[in-house]
């Protein structure tokens, strides 16, 4: 992504690339405690939720597949939490921190503005993986930090529950 | 009704980035008195801050998850304080479930906007709680 004619969001993306940087380096952390501990899932709930931050503001700057990967990254985190399953979570743990390795070469593509590099990156194969790891908690109810996880609704959707709450 | 544009806005946000393209937008609409927090933590006390001061906030624009204090707490917290019941206040969220608008709505949310959105529907939903 290139934004040399709109100095504003190239602003965006550089602070948004070295932010990022910043919470990777928090969510490797919080991988690294589940490691030793599988039943640490109090962090895999952590990581859910700081994945979440990076997954809002990709979407906006437009990198979709670094928002992909944090919102699959995210239903993984806050589903897995609620197993208690030792060898299902060492499987989480080893696909999340491949996950982030990933997320940190996007990143940094984004960050140099890199394009072609970007492009190259197996992301799809990768992505595979995540969606099927996914699928393995699709019987588990919470997939965020919020308290239910009933039907996933778009903008014209909420409005028009919104509107028939009488808002 | 015309609103302000010196409205005073507390934008509240856990990733600067995002606080950022909030304000940007904001400011794009044409207000010009905003002021952000990284958390409903720091947040609340904000908003207690300036009723004390004499200068209350009258818009709180908030991202739903965040670590020390979520968006609706911080919600159920206005609401239950004396003179803030009807603080308007836009619930910015990434998760967009049923369940989730239903809470929000109960806890009193002004309107609820899910990301990403763009200037224009941040405007419209702005015009949809101030008139």
């Amino acid at each position: 992504m290139n934004f040399n004619d709109n100095p504003f969001m190239q602003e965006i993306v550089d602070e948004f690339c070295s932010e990022t940087s910043g919470l990777l380096d928090t969510l490797e952390i919080s991988l690294n405690l589940i490691e030793e501990d599988t039943s640490n899932l109090k962090e895999l709930e952590k990581f859910g939720q700081v994945i979440d931050r990076i997954m809002g503001a990709a979407k906006y700057i437009g990198a979709t597949e670094m928002a992909t990967f944090c919102e699959l990254g995210k239903a993984i985190g806050y589903k897995s939490s609620q197993i208690n399953e030792k060898a299902l979570i060492e499987i989480v743990v080893a696909v999340l921190f491949d996950a982030i390795e990933l997320l940190r070469k996007m990143n940094s593509f984004l960050k140099a503005g890199d394009d072609k590099s970007m492009s190259k990156l197996n992301n799809k194969a990768f992505l595979t993986r995540l969606n099927w790891l996914c699928e393995k908690f699709k019987d588990i109810e919470r997939s965020s930090c919020t308290i239910t996880d009933d039907v996933t609704l778009n903008q014209k959707s909420i409005d028009e529950l919104m509107k028939s709450l009488g808002l | 009704m015309a609103i302000k544009a010196d409205i005073k806005i507390l934008v509240v946000d856990d990733m600067t980035t995002m606080r950022k393209i909030i304000k940007n937008m904001l400011t794009q609409t044409g207000f010009t008195n905003i002021s952000e927090a990284d958390d409903g933590a720091t947040a609340w006390p904000l908003i207690q801050g300036a009723i004390k001061e004499g200068t209350p906030f009258e818009f709180i624009v908030s991202d739903w998850n965040m670590p020390q204090m979520s968006g609706l707490d911080l919600l159920k917290n206005i609401r239950s304080t004396p003179g803030l019941e009807k603080l308007p206040f836009l619930m910015i969220t990434a998760e967009a479930e049923q369940g989730n608008v239903v809470i929000a709505v109960k806890a009193g949310v002004s309107n609820f906007i899910v990301k990403p959105f763009s200037a224009q529907v941040l405007k419209e939903k702005i015009d949809k709680i101030f008139n």
